[in-house]
């Protein structure tokens, strides 16, 4: 068996055995976050508290520990990824990691990360307590990586006024995320809708909708809206249905030749689209549950509830569904951490992931508790936007695929949309190339529908 | 004189092209890592080998996992030094148990009275009374031979052969990444933005308004071209962060320029992204502007080498301005216009930061060139897919293209005559 394996597993045994109750152990903990914006500060803040538990608990089994917690937060998601993989290379690697799960797939086969299942008991509380859905997102051939950090839904966001201000009833509207549902209300019914907010003179030109300005796992929402499957569940493969594709294409080409949406919109800025979507300036616009916060906090939107409609995002066609994808971070071990620290980190996130902690969290981001027993905590419970995204969105949402080859997948469906929604290539050639090029990277390991 | 320069080309460029030309023939990527791989039977390993004929039963046994409380698991334990009265308590209570799961053999083990609390330890200590093979990293290609032989003997050699194969989890060699570039479309698109960026931005900014310039300035009293050169100056020694966000300032909604077209009752909107067309019109600007006035210093150098006689001389034949431009100080400029156009063409071709820091490509991707294209996939890109290889490869067809265009602007101008003997003794 693996000489490294051995040698980690013995200077764990000697570890736990050999370490004498009076002697004073001293720990650093790095931690790293990425995706982390002014309201999601918990995300490092929790191991911070954690480590205070975890001290008293060692000071009355009468053991001293002092452990430091170093952490940074890293706001995008490009330099962040681009950091962790590079200073794993180079061995300068935290020992903790808040990430998306899809990078469980690249990380662990290069070995960047351990399974977290070997530091931890997924049987005892809190960890007993997760969702059992979303430790499944944190797995990975067989085995447990990551203990999930926070769930969310994406959700497209309606203006009320705007709906009003075209003729719909308030029944109508107060029906439309159940009509969305049912798929009886389309993404073409939305472009309609939007068109015809601007027609009247509702909305400027250009603005009746307001996607997702930059990449992001919310664009695959407009692939199963028309029927796509990211990975087969059988086999795990990845699938690229090229008629969903092709839908999903043409619909934003469509949704810019309808002038509801400009072709160039793509690229740009995150603040200029946070001001237009809390200050009512689009008609319909797709993100997050946790852009609530920051709309809420920031961005001075003062009647939620009173001006946003929320629903799942609409079905495409008849082949599609209304769905909705939740993204959950998670917390990953390294494997530049030493055998011992690793188990402090693995501890601390343990103790990080008990719900009253975890809710700090999930209430001041406006993301979704990892427990049902999170949502009992006061604080978590009284949150009318968490309760109410939770029944309306959380059911029907999915994640996408933990698949190494899933980054090569992705890159090629963005650049597809790209091309085609800007004009560069028509939407056929866009999926005859991402079909090419996915086909010609990923082999057999891809099913083309 | 020779020996330093060498170090320091081998150093500064030999060196990276050499490692930017292996890189370019393998496969590697985040997933890859850039050391030596090592070598993992996952349950994914497994169904690939499915379909390429491993059969049910292999599969079952290659995964199967057995522990065993017996004396060789003992005194592997005793040797790794497990906590004396957690191993008594195994010895007395275990042996002779198999379990079939390592969750089970775990489970077991929690019930004993002196079992450790941490769980790594437990765990540590569980994996050495058996293991399964499935998800184990092994260093070397031998040492998960020997234990697929051990572990699965029955399973037929060249199928753990062909297991084993595809168990490596590092870069292999691999011409792939040239035959994507040689066949998908977006090299050619990538291929005209780069034709359009770096011919644009050379001949209007670097060449054209740096020669303007220097010839306005050559006219000009010396007072006011000092003034105006170094004004000049700011976009090239103007810190690339605090010059991309003056851009932003100047191109964006709210920015100097729509506010100054909303005045002027013209479309206002972030040009720097808000259409192609004035995309590309701001990252040409914002580059030109840095490469004119390195042009500038050049020409207004080589303007003031010409005598001054040979003006006056066509003065008095009574040329005019436009005149003495064309016959006489053109034809002088030649040799800084070849080392401005080589200089800037190659400069212009691997340089991505500005139009990165931007446009950053967009709006879609329609102002992505090719260095820009190399940097993304090799590293940067949202999906964190660092793809080392293939853009180890796009990096060498720059160098390859650069060294190509080299030698032709040499032929071209003739670089031989320049740095050739005088024909006449000083």
């Amino acid at each position: 068996m693996p000489s490294q394996n051995l040698l980690r597993g013995a200077a764990a045994l000697l570890l736990s055995c050999a370490a004498l109750p009076a002697l004073a152990q001293d720990y650093t903990i790095t931690v790293w976050a990425g995706g982390t914006g002014d309201d999601s500060n918990y995300r490092m803040d929790a191991i911070d508290m954690a480590a205070d538990i975890l001290e008293r608990e060692a000071a009355i089994r009468g053991e001293e520990l002092s452990i430091t917690v170093e952490s940074q937060a890293w706001s995008g998601w490009d330099d962040f990824k681009q950091a962790f993989t590079l200073a794993s290379e180079a061995g300068n690697a935290p020992d903790l990691i808040v990430s998306g799960h899809e990078d469980i797939g690249p990380w662990s086969e290069a070995g960047l990360i351990v399974p977290i299942e070997d530091y931890v008991y997924l049987d005892t509380w809190p960890l007993s307590s997760i969702y059992p859905n979303l430790i499944d997102v944190a797995s990975f051939n067989g085995q447990i990586w990551g203990i999930p950090q926070d769930a969310e839904a994406r959700v497209m966001y309606w203006s009320i006024p705007a709906l009003e201000a075209i003729g719909w009833s308030e029944d109508e509207i107060a029906s439309l995320p159940d009509r969305i549902l049912n798929g009886e209300f389309t993404l073409y019914d939305m472009l309609d809708a939007l068109k015809a907010m601007q027609d009247d003179g509702v909305l400027e030109p250009g603005m009746g909708f307001g996607p997702r300005v930059s990449n992001g796992p919310d664009y695959w929402q407009f692939y199963q809206a028309f029927g796509g499957e990211m990975a087969d569940p059988e086999s795990g493969k990845l699938v690229l249905d090229t008629e969903a594709l092709t839908g999903m294409y043409q619909f934003f080409v469509d949704a810019a030749d309808m002038g509801v949406v400009s072709s160039t919109h793509l690229g740009m800025e995150w603040d200029a689209w946070h001001q237009n979507a809390a200050a009512g300036n689009y008609g319909a616009w797709h993100g997050g549950t946790w852009h609530y916060a920051q709309w809420t906090n920031q961005f001075g939107l003062e009647d939620f509830f009173g001006t946003v409609q929320y629903t799942l995002i609409p079905a495409g066609d008849e082949n599609g569904r209304a769905n909705s994808i939740t993204h959950p971070l998670v917390y990953l071990l390294t494997a530049a951490a030493p055998e011992e620290e690793a188990a402090i980190a693995a501890e601390l996130v343990a103790i990080a992931s008990e719900p009253r902690i975890n809710a700090l969290h999930a209430v001041k981001s406006a993301h979704l508790g990892i427990s049902e027993e999170e949502t009992l905590v006061p604080l978590y419970a009284e949150n009318r936007w968490l309760t109410a995204a939770s029944e309306r969105l959380a059911p029907h949402t999915n994640a996408i695929p933990n698949n190494s080859d899933f980054g090569t997948y992705w890159t090629a469906m963005y650049e597809g949309l790209e091309a085609s929604w800007t004009g560069v290539t028509s939407v056929e050639d866009a999926v005859a190339e991402v079909e090419a090029s996915v086909t010609q990277a990923l082999g057999d390991d891809v099913i083309v529908r | 004189m020779v020996a330093p320069a060498i170090l320091l080309l081998l150093a500064f460029f030999f060196t990276p092209v050499m490692l930017t030309g292996v890189f370019a023939f393998t496969d590697m990527s985040t997933s890859t890592g850039i050391g030596r791989g090592s070598y993992v039977v996952t349950p994914t390993t497994l169904r690939r080998l499915g379909d390429r004929g491993l059969g049910a039963d292999d599969a079952e046994a290659i995964s199967a996992a057995s522990y065993a409380v017996d004396e060789a698991g003992l005194a592997a334990a005793r040797d790794a030094g497990t906590d004396a009265a957690f191993l008594a308590d195994i010895e007395e209570r275990l042996t002779g148990e198999t379990f079939e799961t390592a969750r089970d053999f775990e489970l077991a083990l929690r019930d004993l009275p002196s079992a450790p609390r941490s769980p790594r330890a437990l765990k540590s200590a569980a994996d050495l009374f058996g293991q399964s093979l499935v998800n184990h990293r092994f260093e070397t290609r031998d040492e998960l031979a020997e234990a697929l032989a051990a572990h699965a003997p029955d399973v037929a050699e060249e199928m753990r052969e062909a297991l084993t194969d595809d168990a490596y989890t590092g870069a292999v060699f691999t011409t792939e990444n040239f035959t994507r570039l040689a066949t998908q479309p977006e090299t050619g698109r990538l291929i005209a933005n780069t034709a359009l960026y770096v011919g644009a931005t050379l001949s209007l900014f670097n060449v054209g308004l740096g020669l303007f310039l220097a010839l306005v300035l050559f006219y000009m009293p010396k007072p006011v071209t000092g003034l105006f050169s170094t004004l000049w100056l700011l976009p090239r020694i103007t810190p690339v962060v605090l010059y991309t966000i003056m851009w932003k300032w100047f191109t964006w909604e709210d920015g100097f320029l729509p506010i100054l077209a909303e005045q002027l009752g013209l479309p206002a909107f972030n040009y720097m992204k808000g259409s192609v067309v004035t995309a590309w019109m701001t990252m040409i600007s914002l580059n030109g502007f840095i490469g004119a006035s390195f042009g500038l210093i050049l020409f207004s150098g080589a303007l003031r080498a010409i005598p001054l006689q040979q003006l006056w001389a066509s003065e008095v034949d009574g040329a005019s301005r436009l005149q003495q431009i064309r016959r006489v100080i053109l034809p002088q400029l030649r040799w800084p216009i070849l080392f401005v156009t080589s200089y800037q063409t190659l400069s212009l071709l691997s340089s991505y930061e500005h139009i990165w820091l931007t446009t950053n490509g967009g709006p879609g991707r329609t102002t992505t060139v090719w260095a820009l294209e190399a940097f993304k996939t090799a590293l940067s890109n949202y999906s964190g897919n660092l793809e080392y290889g293939l853009g180890a490869a796009m990096a060498l067809v720059l160098v390859v293209v650069g060294l190509a265009l080299s030698i032709l602007y040499l032929r071209l101008f003739r670089f031989g005559d320049l740095v050739g003997r005088p024909r006449i003794e000083f």
